[in-house]
């Protein structure tokens, strides 16, 4: 029988409750600073082994079904989150990539997947990894990017005084546009290795290609206007919209009836 | 914003308003040629056709940049601008939307959306009208910024001539772009390759196929309805890999596999492992049930050549052990390559490898599925593309555009030495 992840979800699960409880009062003292941290920090670490040990186990990446990505998710949710706090010092990030993660590990303890070795021969390719891994690296950056721009329309609607999400909004998604376009283009190339052509308009690669082209409307209407922050902030929320069609809608859509991409179980 | 809305439209220098009306006027004029004309045909842009609409079309913005130069707030100009950016990113945007919410196949469309060219947007006018558009505002934007050149644009130039590139060259290589499929039968060289409407064409190469390979995973045990043919329970499926020694729980029995063997055929009253055609997977399994009645026998798949063995749980042929058809693992064709210059040689084309001859990629397609790993045939794709390395080119300098593209970010300022 294949080996039981729920332990480890657990302990990260706890691990991130106690490292955001205490983190509430890191200011107060060095050592529940140090432990705050520590915990927050082990939770992700706990989740690594987790992915190495799933890995070894099924001989293949564990990224093929929705719950395998959800557990990608909730590991680098917590280590952008913590990389931008440790960069630009917003305490919120903490408490939202936590709890987002603890949701994605959540969901799986909820719906334990049918953990399955199998790996269809189309995706057994040196791509598959480095597309998946940058595709959910982006699609992490960028749910936090979205966090800043409603906290960015949110000041600019009930609150005046300067505000710094617009900016930090901004840096996330050049970054997370960034990664996008690699694993988009990644994905070109291993479909011309896979399928015979680099694009095909498959609606998969339909969406993928009109949430790439929201977040490029972004940064060229912020380059231009960089004062009018409503309008860019209500695009880049509507970007990430398009993104969650992209990552879990495209299978309910009846143009997808052909596609390649929908996900197993 | 507001100062835009009090300068008349189309007075210089342009802004949104005159990109959203150029937006809606190529639409209905797209609209207009489509529904009068119908939908494009690749074809017509064949080799060298393509050649010389793409170098005339990057010739004229060349030109256009560098005649307008002087004339910043000239239309042409404004075509370099954002408001051309992103006016033209809304409309290709809308587009591909449409695309992305139809399903893109003639056939399964009403005739309206078919008449509208929504069904087959890629080869449709209003699509063509906003690429161009959207290329244009693109290969102005990169001669904005490389003329004069500048060493800290070169991030820019990868970015936005690179896309530009890859565009261009992806629509109008899609002209010479040769999809055709070679259908083989072990034993036998074929020089000729069919077409997506059945018509046959000469290869310059010859295939001939030695042996098609599948390899499977090993199949899973279940619990079944044997009248259905359903999984029990349906909602979450209780199944565990089949190899000697593993065991697991199903439905409540104590299910453990015996022996087991991936290629099999039927002796009498039990399976012996075989390898001739027509081979199937059984085990050998027992059940304990929860009252310690225990009950042993074959499972097996079967194949086109035997039937499937159930192993009936509870007497009244109500649950039964059932065996999955073995998901696959690997697909492959050992052929031996033939071409024109006398050449031969044996090559493996598998899934995800495929092989190149003669500027000629081929692939593992298809194989007759009746007879799964022990299929007589097997369809090779060859693909020529002679526009790759373009498009290539353009995909990666993107590649390294992206990566310019992540060091953009800047630090907030800091307000009396305090983070915001
Ligand atoms: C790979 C896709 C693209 C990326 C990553 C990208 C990135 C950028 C960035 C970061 C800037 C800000 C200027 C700078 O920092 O150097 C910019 C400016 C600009 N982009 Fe793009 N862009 C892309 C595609 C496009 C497209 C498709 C268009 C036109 C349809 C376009 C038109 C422009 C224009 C006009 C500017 C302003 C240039 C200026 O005024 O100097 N870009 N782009």
């Amino acid at each position: 029988m294949p080996f039981d992840p729920t332990l480890f979800t657990i302990a990260s699960i706890a691990c991130w409750v106690a490292g955001m409880a205490l983190f509430i009062f890191q200011k107060k003292h060095l050592l529940v600073k140090v432990l705050s941290h520590g915990l927050f920090l082990a939770g992700v670490i706990i989740l690594s082994v987790l992915a190495a040990l799933l890995w070894q186990e099924l001989g293949r990446a564990p990224m093929r079904t929705l719950g395998e990505t959800r557990l990608w998710y909730a590991l680098f949710l917590p280590l952008i989150g913590y990389a931008t706090y440790t960069r630009w010092k917003y305490d919120w990030i903490i408490y939202y990539s936590g709890v987002m993660a603890i949701v994605f590990l959540g969901v799986n303890l909820a719906y334990p997947d049918n953990y399955d070795r199998a790996l269809m021969p189309a995706l057994q390719s040196v791509w598959f990894v480095p597309h998946v891994i940058v595709y959910i690296f982006a699609y992490a950056i960028l749910a936090v990017s979205a966090l800043a721009a409603l906290k960015g329309l949110w000041i600019n609607y009930y609150r005046k005084g300067r505000d710094w999400s617009p900016q930090l909004a901004d840096n996330l998604v050049y970054i997370g546009l960034g990664f996008l376009t690699l694993g988009l283009l990644f994905g070109a190339l291993w479909g011309k290795e896979a399928w015979g052509h680099y694009w095909t308009w498959d609606p998969k690669e339909t969406w993928a290609f009109l949430t790439w082209i929201g977040y490029l409307a972004y940064i060229h209407f912020r380059h231009h206007k960089p004062r009018q922050v409503v309008p860019a902030m209500w695009v880049l929320a509507f970007a990430f919209i398009i993104l969650l069609i992209c990552w879990f809608g495209v299978n309910y859509l009846p143009s997808a009836a052909n596609s390649v991409h929908t996900y197993s179980n | 914003m507001k100062q835009e809305n009090k300068k008349p439209v189309w007075t210089s220098p342009w802004g949104y308003a005159e990109g959203w009306l150029i937006v809606l006027g190529l639409l209905a004029t797209g609209l207009a040629l489509q529904i009068t004309t119908g939908g494009l045909n690749r074809a017509a842009l064949s080799w060298p056709v393509n050649l010389y609409i793409g170098s005339s079309f990057t010739a004229i913005i060349a030109a256009g940049w560098l005649i307008t130069r002087n004339y910043r707030k000239s239309p042409v100009q404004w075509l370099a601008s954002i408001p051309a950016a992103i006016t033209s990113i809304v409309m290709v945007t809308f587009l591909v939307l449409i695309m992305g919410f139809t399903l893109q196949d003639d056939a399964q469309n009403p005739v309206w959306v078919q008449t509208l060219g929504l069904s087959n947007m890629t080869a449709s006018w209003p699509f063509l009208f906003g690429m161009t558009y959207f290329l244009i505002a693109l290969g102005m934007a990169t001669m904005k910024r490389l003329i004069p050149f500048k060493g800290r644009n070169i991030g820019f130039f990868l970015n936005h001539f690179g896309l530009y590139i890859i565009i261009l060259g992806g629509m109008l290589g899609s002209a010479d772009l040769q999809r055709y499929t070679m259908e083989l039968y072990e034993g036998e060289i074929v020089w000729t390759a069919t077409d997506h409407h059945g018509h046959g064409i000469e290869m310059p190469l010859a295939l001939e196929l030695v042996s098609f390979n599948m390899e499977e995973y090993n199949p899973k045990v279940v619990v079944i309805d044997p009248h259905t043919g359903r999984i029990i329970p349906e909602s979450i499926p209780q199944m565990f890999e089949i190899e000697a020694g593993n065991r697991g729980t199903i439905l409540g029995y104590d299910v453990e596999i015996e022996q087991f063997y991936m290629l099999s055929g039927k002796m009498e009253d039990r399976y012996e492992p075989v390898n001739h055609f027509g081979a199937a997977p059984a085990a050998l399994v027992r059940a304990i049930a929860n009252d310690g009645t225990e009950i042993e026998g074959w499972i097996s798949t079967g194949s086109f050549m035997m039937p499937h063995s159930l192993l009936d749980l509870n007497h009244v042929y109500e649950y039964s052990l059932a065996m999955t058809i073995p998901q696959a693992s690997h697909y492959s064709s050992d052929v031996i390559l033939y071409t024109q210059a006398g050449v031969v040689k044996e090559v493996r084309i598998e899934v995800n490898h495929p092989v190149s001859a003669e500027g000629w990629k081929l692939y593992q397609y298809s194989y007759d599925d009746r007879f799964g790993r022990w299929s007589p045939t097997s369809v090779i794709e060859a693909i020529r593309d002679p526009w790759l390395p373009v498009v290539y080119t353009g995909i990666f300098m993107v590649l390294a555009g992206s990566v310019y593209l992540m060091t953009l970010g800047k630090a907030p300022e800091t307000v009396n030495g305090e983070m915001p």
